[in-house]
């Protein structure tokens, strides 16, 4: 049970320092005002209209880029996986580009074009790489990351090739690829909260099918896991969750990759613990990225993507140095 | 391997930031004035409430002039502080750096692309004025926010640009009737002078020449290519026939065109003439040959605001000294 402790209350003390830290400072003591509705107005304004939203926003994304890098982790056997392996992020980059390049009407449907066809592509580029991947009624491991990194490479070079083609956007387009939150507010979390519920949901109960496979699809087989069923699963709810934050966050890198990693030096590489400490640690590690994206310069703030990396290789390489279970994968 | 490609898409990112959006279908810029009297005294005057239809079609009602006006953008900056409204404006974004007023106004960020919603609210501003380099998606966080944005459209004429100081007079409480008249009258004096050439040097703009095989120019739809023709000017994009409005061109076609002038809109990077007479293959070119490489000011050619007319000065000079004697 520590373990879960320990992650939660790492993940509550996150949720309350990025309430508690931005650009613009507010006290303790002013912070507790506006909780209890006594405060100033505009602390008003910040803390529910643009800290909390923000905050949720950010953590449902890392619940769900941890929650995936988990799992695709464990499908691929690969410590290389991270939830945009097979191209959720070039699909998701390739949707949002094509969409800005088009001039919108400012209007509920014209802001929420982006996102969409952000969640569409990416969804659409993972099942291309499925349909490419899959040979008889199985979906070897290899032939699905070919295919993905193939594809996503194909993606990629498509949404280079559209931003410089049409550079008024390009600034925006930037941001989004960096992982700036584009739109932010009540309305973006309502949107993914359903795919992020179903796909973690699932994904949380995949650790059993998960080990099994850890011994390769045949011995898997035989242990009575049904693993073209189990990839697909795992490939549709990992997907899902992804695809979903990404197409308002922008693409962030690294939480999916390390996030798992971490979880596995500190807690052990059993997956049914994992993938649910993973989805929290997620949270949790997205969150304090974020709160330094919004205060190393500020009152600049930096896109959070850039954060991820920056600050999460360091931590990584350190706690890879210094972790006791070293032979853990 | 979007990282790849990344500095390269930073520095047009950063390029076309300030730039003139490419396409020329712009949407009516004037706004609907309710109320019919007009401001007429310098200071700003207290006006009744007002309607205005702003660049994105959104219907902005002010109450009152506002006196707290946030900048989302140095061209926006630059025109408050030309209008007379500077003593307004509470807050700019990050690369707002004209005049040297502006730089001891709280910035709101905006350098990445990612404005600073809680610093903007904390201002308390009873205007927000947005240009083109900002995202619906920023309008509509702030409007959501209860402030009151207005997005200005970017000009793609001269005439275009005197609309918007209008349309920023009106809701600031400025009149710009002699602002406008001062910046026509100096066009004007531009047109006359360049009027008897017979013959118009072929300029080539550099806005980025990190690699010099095939730098970044301004081309068709822009200020650069405008300012450049009206100045006396051949751009040279334009003459080989490119139609992209950030166009890379191929040193081989900068060859063939052989310019006569060369506008260094990168100086304020570092790029100097002496580096361009150092470039493998440049010493072709009738402007290396002659030292005909200017270093020159971009933000007067990229920031859709009234320095265009200091940047249609310059270039005119740069590329006709001898009328300007």
């Amino acid at each position: 049970m520590r373990p879960y402790l320990s992650s939660l209350l790492f993940l509550l003390i996150a949720l309350l320092l990025s309430l508690a830290i931005g650009s613009v400072f507010i006290s303790p003591q002013e912070l507790w005002q506006t909780i209890l509705g006594n405060g100033t107005e505009i602390n008003h304004s910040i803390l529910w209209k643009i800290r909390l939203p923000r905050t949720i926003l950010i953590a449902l994304t890392g619940a769900a880029l941890g929650g995936s890098g988990a799992a695709y982790q464990g499908l691929f056997r690969n410590p290389l996986a991270d939830p945009f392996l097979i191209g959720v992020a070039s699909g998701a980059g390739l949707g949002a580009v094509i969409a800005m390049s088009i001039q919108w009407p400012y209007s509920f449907w014209g802001l929420m074009a982006i996102p969409l066809a952000a969640f569409i592509a990416a969804l659409l580029t993972v099942f291309i790489v499925y349909l490419l991947a899959r040979v008889g009624r199985t979906i070897p491991t290899t032939n699905l990351i070919l295919a993905g990194v193939a594809f996503s490479s194909f993606a990629t070079s498509l949404t280079s090739f559209l931003m410089i083609r049409s550079t008024s956007e390009v600034r925006r387009a930037l941001g989004w690829l960096l992982g700036g939150a584009s739109q932010s507010g009540w309305a973006a979390i309502l949107a993914i909260m359903p795919y992020l519920i179903i796909g973690l949901g699932i994904l949380a109960f995949c650790g059993h099918a998960l080990n099994l496979l850890q011994f390769g699809d045949d011995q898997a087989q035989q242990l009575g896991l049904n693993v073209s069923r189990a990839k697909r699963i795992i490939l549709t709810a990992s997907s899902l969750a992804t695809a979903a934050a990404v197409s308002f966050s922008g693409i962030i890198g690294f939480v999916g990759l390390i996030v798992p990693h971490l979880t596995r030096l500190w807690f052990g590489p059993d997956y049914r613990r994992l993938l649910p400490l993973s989805i929290l640690g997620g949270a949790t590690a997205l969150l304090l990225s974020d709160i330094l994206a919004r205060v190393v310069i500020a009152p600049q703030e930096i896109p959070v993507g850039i954060i991820t990396a920056l600050v999460g290789a360091p931590f990584f390489l350190w706690v890879l140095k210094t972790a006791k279970n070293q032979g853990y994968w | 391997m979007l990282r790849k490609t990344l500095p390269l898409i930073l520095l047009i990112a950063l390029l076309s930031a300030c730039a003139p959006q490419t396409t020329p279908t712009v949407a009516p810029v004037a706004p609907t004035v309710a109320a019919t009297e007009a401001p007429v005294t310098a200071a700003p005057t207290e006006i009744p409430a007002k309607r205005y239809t702003d660049g994105l079609g959104r219907e902005i009602t002010l109450e009152t002039t506002p006196q707290r006006i946030v900048s989302l953008a140095p061209s926006n900056t630059e025109i408050l502080f030309a209008i007379g409204a500077g003593s307004q404006v509470v807050g700019r974004d990050e690369f707002s750096d004209y005049p040297a007023e502006a730089a001891s106004i709280d910035s709101i960020g905006g350098s990445f692309g990612e404005y600073n919603a809680e610093a903007i609210v904390a201002l308390e501003p009873d205007l927000v004025l947005a240009a083109e380099i900002n995202t619906p998606e920023l309008v509509k966080q702030l409007e959501d926010l209860g402030l009151t944005v207005f997005y200005l459209k970017n000009p793609v004429t001269l005439e275009e640009m005197y609309v918007n100081l209008d349309v920023v007079g009106q809701l600031t409480g400025h009149d710009v009737t002699d602002l406008i008249d001062s910046l026509e009258a100096r066009v004007a004096a531009v047109d006359e002078k360049i009027a008897p050439i017979s013959a118009r040097p072929t300029v080539f703009y550099e806005i980025d020449a990190t690699d010099a095989s095939k730098p970044y120019s301004y081309g068709p739809g822009t200020f650069g290519d405008l300012l450049i023709q009206r100045a006396g000017g051949a751009n040279l994009v334009t003459l080989a026939g490119i139609t992209d409005a950030y166009p890379q061109v191929s040193l081989e076609q900068i060859v063939a065109a052989n310019p006569s002038a060369i506008i260094l809109g990168d100086s304020m990077w570092g790029v100097t003439p002496e580096a361009v007479l150092a470039r493998a293959g440049w010493d072709a070119l009738d402007a290396v040959k002659n030292n005909q490489i200017f270093p020159f000011d971009d933000n007067m050619v990229s920031r859709p605001g009234p320095r265009l007319v200091d940047g249609l000065e310059q270039l005119a000079k740069l590329l006709h000294p001898e009328l300007f004697k």
